[in-house]
């Protein structure tokens, strides 16, 4: 019997606003450190609060896109403690009434689909960035402030795949809010991940935290890795210490950050500068009502109208750019799934190539609706259409392209009779051995009859006749 | 409004009576004159230390911000500016804002105009002192827990804490949040009603500022207690120590009925009373520490060294605040701790509650509220403190109902007791300044008070 593996993340995002949770200086990342701060932001004394409105108004979006009950009492608390990264000495946060709770989000792995519970969604804001160097430590306030939702679930995963697949789903849902940027590798979305290990699911076992992890990608090898630990050290009879711990890709191990001795009293109670504000019904109403379409929803959609398998549809889902640029070609082809190979499969790569992706794709969905159209309907071959494909990037039209090649495919019957003919009289030894029922021989051929046609025969055509002709001899 | 004094001259002045009264922490060196033609035009005005004047330096009377030069400017000083006013100091205060007496500043004590070994009161006495020693006519405060209209009675002036939420605390180094109120000191009502008109008013960047309009409470004041219902608060005035303040605060008493007022006694179970005390100092204790968390000698105030950040921040810490107020930070973070929060801090806002409903209902029975401010005139320096853990009478600090409530509350002289002034506390519901102000100018013609202080400003 193994040991069962209990999960619960803590998610921090930041809010795609323009200014900060409580004051008016501008939101940005990668400014030239401590240049969008104000004195609300450093915290100089006389300083007070005013809650942005629009982070507000994302949350809810948040709570909504989450299936969260929303708390139109809106309520601040203080969260006390000192660290030369918190500029008050406290954090405004929302401690005993948060914005949204009770929701779930629905992922998908090997195993299926599953619910995890979110138990509760909250605002507050965010410190300022410390880098420690060897001149001593240097504090950037411009992050100080920042509106964030931090996102508790329940202890609902049991696998590494599940913790990946949970922020994957995150992300992606408040991607498509338009919530928050959503960048692990900036840290406008950080997890932190909880794991525990025990036999028996009723009495949990000791939990260890692991911070700082970049990329969804760590979040599977992250908790894969400290899964093996623990284990190995029950196994070896250690006792698991409460613990914070990193992810070293180098070493694809956790390391210990620090222990944690006790918890922490942060001394919580309301934020007395911030009266409990009642939202508008009316205004939450429309909100919810014209939230974007979640991505849930539009893996539906993408199964049900295209016709597209789960998979190509949760590849062109998750990267919504992908999945917009996919339903712009959709506009003008009717061959779903071939336009789905085309855009996962060699858009994607020459994107990559060139150093790009779906938000900076330069592709015409329609020339490209037009060239999948073209080899569906067995104009072009697929090869040719890899031709035509390359002078479409560089901006070519490719009904152009076919012509100045000139690369109609040929589907006559009779010219491709007459080719086929000529390569079985040629190819007498393949002949036999198809008739010994060697079936490479049909490939050999087929290559042969292609080779003939300078590769413009339309190969299925050529595939049918010449099994047909295959069989007369 | 008017002035005894110009700005320039008003600073020689607050100078000229350091020796003696020791109420001021920065002085303006030339104060310049101000272009705005406003109701305040040429009014010098004197603003407690803790109210952020850009390029001013504004310490709170604390060491840790012995050094603290703000960057913006509080709305009110926008406001007063805008008015035409000129700031001409700072004045001093107990530790940013905790104490009664006004001994707990870094700068020493200061000292009661009318007899220089006595307390001003506090926090607000450096302003107390230059209004009454009539250095300026206007002097700005806060009253947390009657940190305005104590000194004031103390010092035989006029300090008026309006409504919660009456006037901004943008840029007010705050005590206790749920508490603080930006008051002021003047001589006599009409200034008082001036100078609200030209505090008042929303502000968004203090989200509980009123949004309520801000009535001509100068243009529309009319003394008058004619018809009005004065509830005579019995539980504190039986209390008064002295007889000839006794008689002094029956008399007007009468006076008022004389001139028309309905006079109803109120009173309040002593229980509740005693509560009053405990309650402030829970909760006031517990806001402070958090609100005072801001200053760790980091990003502003004076650094300490240390061997890390953590030293940093408990070295100036340490070094930056008084004990007095470091055992105040203490007994405040204690009643937050979780396993303390609800047998103190959270016991302590029920009975806030219960404090402010019994409160209320008083005004069931009466438009105002009369009380002595205190019960006995200002203490020699050397015999007070505010260190007197458990010894709190309700008649001293009953006038902490109206921080409780928010109501407008005022205080005003009365008379002399042994060359001290003691006062009377007028408080009104919410929002009700000119019914206030309206009874307090009846008052001020009843009482014409005429004395004036052995250090006044030449």
């Amino acid at each position: 019997m193994s040991r069962e593996v209990t999960i619960g993340i803590e998610i921090h995002c930041e809010l795609k606003t323009k200014t900060k949770m409580f004051s008016g200086a501008p939101v940005s990342f990668g400014a030239q450190a401590n240049t969008n701060t104000s004195v609300i932001d450093l915290g100089h004394p006389g300083t007070l609060p005013c809650v942005n409105r629009e982070a507000v108004r994302l949350a809810i979006k948040a709570c909504a896109g989450l299936h969260c009950t929303i708390d139109p009492l809106v309520k601040f608390d203080r969260k006390n403690y000192y660290y030369s990264d918190l500029p008050k000495g406290f954090q405004i946060t929302q401690q005993f009434h948060p914005i949204g709770k009770d929701g779930y989000v629905t992922i998908e792995t090997e195993d299926g689909k599953k619910n995890v519970r979110i138990e509760r969604i909250h605002m507050e804001e965010d410190t300022a960035k410390q880098f420690h160097k060897d001149t001593g430590t240097y504090i950037d306030f411009n992050r100080a402030g920042t509106p964030l939702v931090e996102i508790v679930s329940r202890p609902d995963m049991h696998s590494a795949a599940e913790a990946a697949a949970y922020v994957e789903a995150l992300r992606r849902t408040l991607f498509y809010l338009n919530v928050s940027d959503v960048k692990m590798e900036e840290g406008s979305m950080r997890c932190d991940i909880n794991i525990s290990l025990s036999y028996d699911p009723e009495k949990l076992g000791t939990k260890v935290e692991i911070k700082n992890l970049n990329s969804i990608a760590n979040v599977q090898k992250a908790v894969q890795a400290e899964i093996e630990r623990q284990n190995a050290a029950l196994d070896a009879g250690e006792e698991i210490i409460q613990s914070t711990r990193r992810y070293d890709e180098p070493s694809k191990q956790t390391v210990l950050m620090r222990k944690k001795e006790g918890t922490v009293d942060y001394k919580y109670f309301p934020e007395p500068n911030i009266f409990p504000i009642r939202l508008d019904q009316a205004w939450i109403d429309s909100i919810v009502n014209s939230l974007e379409e979640l991505p849930e929803q539009r893996l539906s959609r993408f199964e049900k109208d295209y016709g597209l398998s789960s998979y190509d549809a949760t590849v062109l889902v998750n990267d919504r750019d992908m999945a917009d640029f996919y339903e712009e070609v959709m506009k003008h082809t009717k061959a779903a799934k071939k336009a789905a190979n085309w855009v996962i499969g060699d858009l994607s790569a020459w994107l990559n190539k060139n150093g790009l992706n779906f938000a900076k794709n330069p592709a015409d969905p329609k020339a490209i609706a037009r060239l999948i159209t073209l080899i569906e309907d067995g104009s072009i071959s697929g090869k040719q259409g890899k031709v035509v494909f390359e002078e479409v990037m560089k901006g070519a039209d490719p009904d152009q392209v076919i012509k100045e090649k000139g690369m109609i495919q040929v589907s006559d019957d009779g010219a491709l009779l007459e080719m086929i003919n000529k390569v079985l009289d040629e190819n007498p030894k393949s002949i036999e051995d198809f008739k010994n029922g060697k079936n490479r021989a049909v490939g050999f051929l087929m290559g042969q009859v292609m080779k003939a046609s300078k590769g413009q025969a339309n190969p299925k055509k050529a595939n049918q006749l010449l099994t047909q002709e295959l069989s007369k001899r | 409004m008017n002035s005894k004094f110009s700005a320039k001259e008003a600073a020689k002045a607050i100078e000229a009576l350091q020796p003696e009264l020791n109420a001021a922490v920065t002085i303006v060196e030339d104060p310049q004159d101000n272009p705005n033609q406003g109701p305040l035009a040429g009014i010098p005005v004197v603003l407690k230390d803790n109210i952020n004047s850009k390029g001013l330096r504004t310490t709170a009377s604390s060491k840790i911000l012995d050094n603290y030069v703000p960057v913006y400017d509080a709305t009110i000083v926008e406001k007063l500016t805008n008015a035409g006013a000129v700031i001409v100091a700072k004045s001093s205060m107990d530790e940013l804002g905790m104490g009664g007496t006004n001994r707990n500043a870094a700068t020493g004590p200061a000292a009661n105009p009318w007899n220089t070994a006595h307390i001003t009161g506090g926090s607000s006495g450096g302003s107390a002192a230059l209004t009454a020693a009539e250095t300026v006519p206007l002097a700005i405060g806060t009253d947390t827990g009657d940190s305005i209209r104590k000194p004031a009675a103390y010092c035989g002036v006029i300090g008026v804490k309006p409504t919660y939420g009456r006037i901004s605390r943008y840029g007010i180094i705050p005590y206790a949040s749920s508490l603080d109120t930006v008051g002021f000191f003047t001589r006599n009502i009409p200034d008082a009603a001036l100078a609200l008109e030209v505090l008042a008013g929303r502000d968004d960047h203090d989200m509980t500022s009123s949004f309520l309009p801000v009535p001509n409470y100068a243009e529309d004041l009319k003394p008058s207690v004619e018809g009005k219902n004065i509830g005579v608060f019995r539980t504190v005035s039986d209390r008064i120590v002295r007889p000839e303040m006794k008689e002094a605060f029956e008399k007007l008493v009468k006076d008022l009925e004389a001139a028309g007022a309905k006079i109803v006694d109120v009173t309040m179970d002593e229980k509740l009373m005693n509560l009053i005390a405990p309650v402030y100092k829970t909760i006031a204790n517990a806001e402070a520490t958090a609100n005072h968390s801001n200053l760790d000698g980091i990003r502003f105030g004076v650094r300490k060294p240390g061997a890390s950040v953590e030293e940093v921040m408990t070295n100036s810490r340490t070094a930056g605040f008084s004990s007095y107020v470091r055992a105040r930070f203490v007994i405040g973070s204690y009643s937050l701790f979780e396993e303390n929060q609800d047998r103190l801090f959270r016991k302590a806002q029920k009975i806030r509650r219960l404090l402010v409903d019994a409160y209320k209902a008083l005004f069931e029975k009466c438009d105002l509220i009369l009380a002595p401010a205190a019960v006995d005139v200002a203490p020699l320096i050397e015999e007070s403190s505010d260190v007197r853990f458990g010894q709190d009478r309700f008649e001293e600090e009953h006038m902490q109902l109206a921080n409780f409530s928010g109501y407008p509350s005022l205080t005003m002289p009365l008379g002399l007791a042994d060359g001290l002034p003691f006062g009377i506390n007028l408080t009104a519901p919410a929002f009700e300044e000119q019914n206030l102000f309206d009874a307090a100018a009846k008052i001020e013609e009843i009482i014409d008070w005429k004395e004036e202080p052995a250090c006044l400003a030449k």
